[in-house]
């Protein structure tokens, strides 16, 4: 049988010194009565606010709800402590109220993560297209002066720099004349708000960048690769397509974006890194297979409207995306060849094209690099 | 009323209840968490831990308290969240650019985020202190964060620069500094401990570890003819390194011997670490005063050994387990590429399944070191302690207000946070 416990001993510290009491605890119908063992009265405290506090497992620690005194009750008694549970509401020794409450967290954790996801696949790139043209020209072209220092550094790693650019020397300069034919054509018909600069420069592999503010960098590479002029013309149309849609500006913008949301607010725990890397490769590549696609469309327009032939550029991308197909489709950067290839060749105007340079202009350019 | 708690009497004062078993379900509910939350549980699992050891630590037959919960330290991260940003921001856009603020604002930006670590760290020790209850009175810290940053931040300067040797009294100035503005209740705190002997406990291994590297050194500057060498540099060219060789027939013995020497250091380093840690917390442990409460330490070095040997006993094992899995992942994506059906979902749940199992890894090595090494460390620092004057324990009178988080949340977002 069990006989109900009426009283029983506990520890008192009434928080306002360190000494430690000796108390006999009575439960009442309305509260615990706390009184000395020569029958002190030390306090009473309803049930309504006992609070459960943090001690080891064979100890109950009460404390006082709301109260700014520290004032502590320990029973270790289990019996004792078993009846103030059955009295007190907020007296949970099972810990199904806060089993409760910690699966809200979660809930609500994992739903925090799926916004923070969504959010990085459609909001932070509308957020970078809407907020690009906003940014004054000056603004960019200051961005891209910054930009095109570390690019050099990267690009040209002895360090050799005026003679990393080439058209400069004696035999080089029709080259450059050339070259400067071809990008005037095209930015006629371009017509930007900001004026472009192009450089060839000694690098073997065959490919083009452009930076925010209007600098364009054609490799040596693809102009040894190109056959003729106009393929050379249809790459820097592409890379026109950037400037103008200011992809350099909007991709630092996204990069922001992104290391702003997975880097602050997630993060920080062992491992963490690693997610917030892969998260920020995927997106990114994301992002900038859509900017690809679009600069495509462009270079294709603008070729038309310069009355050049807007399949030089299909042709020049076949033969420069062959070799560096494989790989995984979520991680690339750029879209598929065919694919690029064949939507190109859908806008091409049918219109007779007009050579951008003729024959002795262009071994001119393919010199322009020394021989 | 007079000190009856059977407590006292047993060893010197303190004593660890914690259950190791408790302890592991704790850290492995809240790894399997932190992933699936991508974080965010962490407030909370950092809270469930420091209730843990708190409330198993029993001092005087009385266990310790700790108050503090996961939705403060969720706010001090927010807020913390919030100065930091303009901070971050003021850094992205000082390095567009392009003068000397251009190249300054990298290293500007690493001394001003150094500085608020330092200040995170001694403002996120008052929230701990403040939440820290014993026999119904708070600890509590005064003292200003930012005088504490910059003499934090100027010792490890000057410690970084004497290659370490300082590090005694860099420690011996920072925790005079913390203790003489922690109390317990009216009880003030110091820090009584010498540098000068953690500085003679330590000198050997110090030697151990820094004389490779110093000999390699040595053995560099004396064999390089650097005349030859400068010339050569300054030449350039593309056969540079047969021109470095030629005009120093004895570069290659010497990088030989700089890499044996490096090798030697950093084992060394490996090996010493717990001798270092028990020798610290012993000396610092035994520094510690509270009014006329005195501490001594008798941390034994073998115990804090078998710690680490317990970690890499269990690390091994779960290595093997790792293994195990993923060559059987390899095996069945390996099996998938083959008959050809790796479509862009097949790409993306390999993907997935690749970051899955390294933050498994991550979370898993982390939580065997902190069951293992950190849990031993507190019960082993703890018990370790004898404890002298605790008469005074009857007379503390309550003072000192409860601290924001802010201190943790900075601390959490610049990676300085501790348990």
């Amino acid at each position: 049988m069990n006989v109900p416990v009426a009283s029983g001993a506990a520890v008192y510290f009434d928080g306002v010194t360190s000494a430690r009491h000796d108390v006999l605890v009575v439960l009442k119908p309305a509260g615990l009565q706390i009184s000395s063992h020569d029958g002190r009265p030390l306090g009473e405290w309803p049930y309504g606010e006992l609070e459960e506090l943090s001690a080891p497992d064979n100890l109950l620690r009460l404390g006082r709800l709301n109260s700014t005194v520290l004032e502590r009750l320990e029973i270790s008694d289990t019996d004792f402590a078993a009846e103030i549970d059955a009295r007190a509401d907020l007296v949970d020794r099972t810990g199904t109220l806060q089993r409760r409450q910690r699966l809200n967290v979660i809930a609500w954790s994992i739903g925090a993560t799926a916004s923070l996801l969504l959010v990085a696949w459609f909001g932070v790139p509308a957020i970078a297209e809407r907020l690009t043209p906003l940014l004054p020209v000056a603004v960019e072209r200051r961005l891209g002066n910054a930009v095109d220092m570390q690019i050099r550094a990267m690009l040209d790693p002895r360090h050799s720099g005026a003679s990393f650019d080439c058209g400069k020397t004696e035999t080089e300069v029709p080259g450059r004349a050339a070259l400067e034919k071809i990008v005037r054509r095209l930015e006629a018909a371009a017509a930007l708000p900001l004026a472009l600069r192009t450089e060839v420069v000694r690098r073997d592999e065959a490919n083009a960048i452009a930076l925010p503010g209007g600098q364009v960098y054609v490799f040596r590479g693809l102009i040894d690769k190109a056959s003729n002029a106009d393929e050379v013309a249809g790459v820097i149309a592409h890379e026109i397509g950037h400037i103008a849609h200011r992809d350099g500006t909007k991709a630092m913008l996204q990069g922001a974006g992104l290391s702003f949301l997975f880097g602050m607010l997630l993060g920080d725990f062992v491992g963490g890194g690693a997610v917030v890397i892969a998260a920020k490769t995927v997106l990114q590549s994301s992002y900038t297979r859509e900017a690809e696609t679009s600069a495509d469309a462009y270079g294709a327009g603008l070729m038309n409207k310069a009355g050049g032939d807007a399949r030089a550029l299909a042709v020049m991308l076949d033969k420069i995306g062959g070799a560096t197909e494989p790989g995984m489709k979520i991680l690339m950067d750029h879209p598929e060849t065919k694919a690029r290839v064949a939507a190109i060749n859908k806008l091409a105007a049918a219109h007779a094209p007009s050579a951008f340079l003729d024959p002795a202009e262009w071994s001119a350019l393919k010199k322009i690099c020394g021989s | 009323m007079s000190l009856d708690g059977g407590g006292i009497a047993t060893g010197g004062g303190v004593r660890f209840l914690g259950q190791r078993r408790a302890y592991w379900r704790l850290l492995i509910r809240g790894a399997a968490l932190l992933m699936l939350t991508l974080g965010i549980y962490r407030f909370w699992l950092a809270t469930d831990v420091r209730r843990f050891l708190w409330s198993n630590t029993e001092i005087a037959g009385e266990p310790l308290e700790y108050t503090g919960t996961a939705l403060e330290l969720l706010l001090g991260f927010l807020i913390a969240i919030a100065i930091l940003i303009p901070v971050y921001a003021g850094i992205f856009l000082a390095a567009l650019d392009l003068g000397t603020i251009g190249k300054l604002s990298g290293v500007a930006g690493f001394a001003a985020l150094a500085f608020l670590g330092q200040y995170a760290i001694y403002r996120a020790r008052r929230y701990r202190l403040t939440r820290t209850i014993f026999r119904g009175l708070r600890f509590h810290q005064q003292g200003s964060a930012w005088v504490f940053a910059f003499r934090a931040v100027a010792w490890w300067a000057v410690t970084a620069l004497t290659f370490g040797l300082a590090y005694p009294f860099q420690v011996t100035s920072l925790e005079r500094y913390k203790m003489r503005h922690t109390y317990y209740g009216d009880l003030a705190g110091r820090f009584d401990a010498s540098a000068l002997r953690l500085l003679l406990r330590g000198f050997l291994m110090w030697i151990l570890v820094i004389g490779p590297l110093a000999f390699a050194v040595v053995v560099f500057v004396s064999t390089i003819d650097w005349v030859a060498l400068v010339d050569v540099l300054a030449q350039g060219g593309d056969d540079m390194m047969s021109k470095i060789e030629g005009s120093n027939p004895n570069l290659g013995g010497a990088i030989v011997v700089g890499m044996l020497m490096s090798g030697i250091s950093v084992t060394m380093a490996a090996l010493l670490y717990p001798a270092f840690q028990t020798v610290v917390l012993r000396w610092w442990s035994s520094g510690l005063r509270f009014g006329a409460i005195e501490v001594q330490s008798r941390l034994r070095m073998r115990n804090v050994y078998g710690a680490y040997a317990r970690f890499v006993g269990y690390a091994i094992l779960f290595s093997m387990a790792m293994g195990i899995i993923a060559a059987i992942a390899l095996g069945v994506i390996g099996a998938a590429a083959s008959i050809g059906k790796m479509g862009t979902a097949g790409e993306i749940a390999a993907t997935l399944a690749a970051l899955i199992g390294y933050v498994i890894a991550a979370l898993g090595y982390s939580t065997i070191y902190r069951a293992t090494v950190l849990l031993s460390l507190w019960q082993l620092g703890m018990e370790s302690l004898q404890l002298s004057g605790l008469s005074a324990l009857e007379q503390v009178t309550a003072t000192g207000q409860p601290s924001s988080a802010i201190g943790e949340g900075l601390a959490d977002a610049l990676n300085v946070g501790s348990y």
